[in-house]
């Protein structure tokens, strides 16, 4: 029971906020070329750096989820399932 | 949303104290009477005075109070030792369980009638993000000097300038999303347990969601420690 509770916890730690970075990556990334074009550059370069902060919101959240399968826990669950 | 009674702020009333309408404040004392506020400072108080009826004399064969914490506080220790390793565990202890019950505690005082959660305000789970997110820099630029930065330069110096900014979005996602999902999952759990209370009170109609409460509180509290010593192991540990 309780080998399975801390399971349970780290599945939900780890697993349960790939969502929610995901989505948090993207609006920081679209937020901070929206704040460079607006503010910065005072709409001189508009559409670009909103795209290009898109850009990387969207390849860092991809990128969250790669650290996500990289953590520890999903680590040494690799190493239980092969030994 | 707010609860119907909340009995801290008709006490504060009673004595003479502003209270705000809505959910801020407008001058310096309203705000510090700001319903979130004073029911974090009770469940401080909660705490303190707990801890200390409970652990006031020390014994060799524990009783009641003092095996409850014995099994949480070793459970936990185990748990962050599991975690992040000894060392950090040794310096950090003290802060991280402390979030814990913090966050425990505050999370479940929103179920009883008259109570609300104070971490259900973005400003209270805000605040903790923000000390966990400093605190696991610190750790970062303690353990590496400035070698920390490494952690954020990803694996080919080509890819740098492609890499810092991904790094640094995604780092900062951690501070978002870490706050954002305690703040609306607990505020989820009140606002549906007013409005319940207020649709069908007289017929038990928020019994279900309570139970549910009960299993949300403690699962998001527990993430929360889970995340933040996930954070503090892999800040400390070597860039990949």
């Amino acid at each position: 029971m309780a080998k399975l509770s801390t399971e349970m916890i780290h599945l939900l730690g780890n697993y349960g906020h790939i969502g929610f970075t995901f989505v948090a990556a993207i609006f920081i990334g679209l937020g901070g070329g929206i704040y460079l074009d607006e503010k910065f550059f005072d709409g001189s370069t508009s559409p670009w750096f909103t795209f290009i902060g898109l850009a990387f919101g969207v390849a860092a959240g991809f990128k969250s989820l790669f650290d996500i399968l990289k953590t520890p826990a999903a680590k040494s669950k690799d190493e239980d399932s092969e030994g | 949303m707010e609860h119907p009674i909340l009995f801290i702020s008709i006490i504060l009333e009673k004595l003479g104290l502003p209270i705000p309408h809505g959910p801020i404040g407008n001058t310096f004392l309203e705000k510090l009477c700001e319903p979130y506020m004073t029911y974090t400072w009770f469940v401080m108080i909660f705490l303190v005075v707990v801890g200390k009826l409970t652990l006031s004399n020390i014994e060799m064969i524990p009783g009641k109070g003092q095996n409850f914490w014995e099994l949480a506080i070793g459970g936990m220790y185990d748990f962050f030792n599991d975690n992040m390793g000894r060392e950090l565990t040794e310096k950090l202890f003290p802060m991280i369980a402390t979030f814990a019950l913090y966050i425990a505690v505050a999370n479940l005082i929103g179920l009883i009638p008259g109570f609300m959660s104070p971490t259900s305000s973005i400003n209270t789970t805000l605040a903790l993000t923000i000390i966990v997110w400093i605190t696991h820099h610190i750790i970062g630029f303690r353990a590496h000097g400035v070698g920390y930065i490494k952690h954020y330069l990803g694996p080919i110096p080509v890819l740098i300038p492609l890499m810092f900014p991904i790094e640094l979005i995604s780092n900062i996602a951690r501070l978002l999303s870490l706050s954002i999902r305690l703040f609306g999952n607990i505020m989820a759990k009140e606002t549906l347990l007013g409005i319940l209370f207020m649709l069908a009170g007289a017929y038990f109609a928020p019994l279900p969601i309570m139970l549910l409460g009960v299993l949300v509180s403690l699962v998001q509290a527990m993430v929360f420690v889970l995340l933040t010593v996930v954070y503090f192991g892999q800040s400390n540990e070597h860039a990949h």
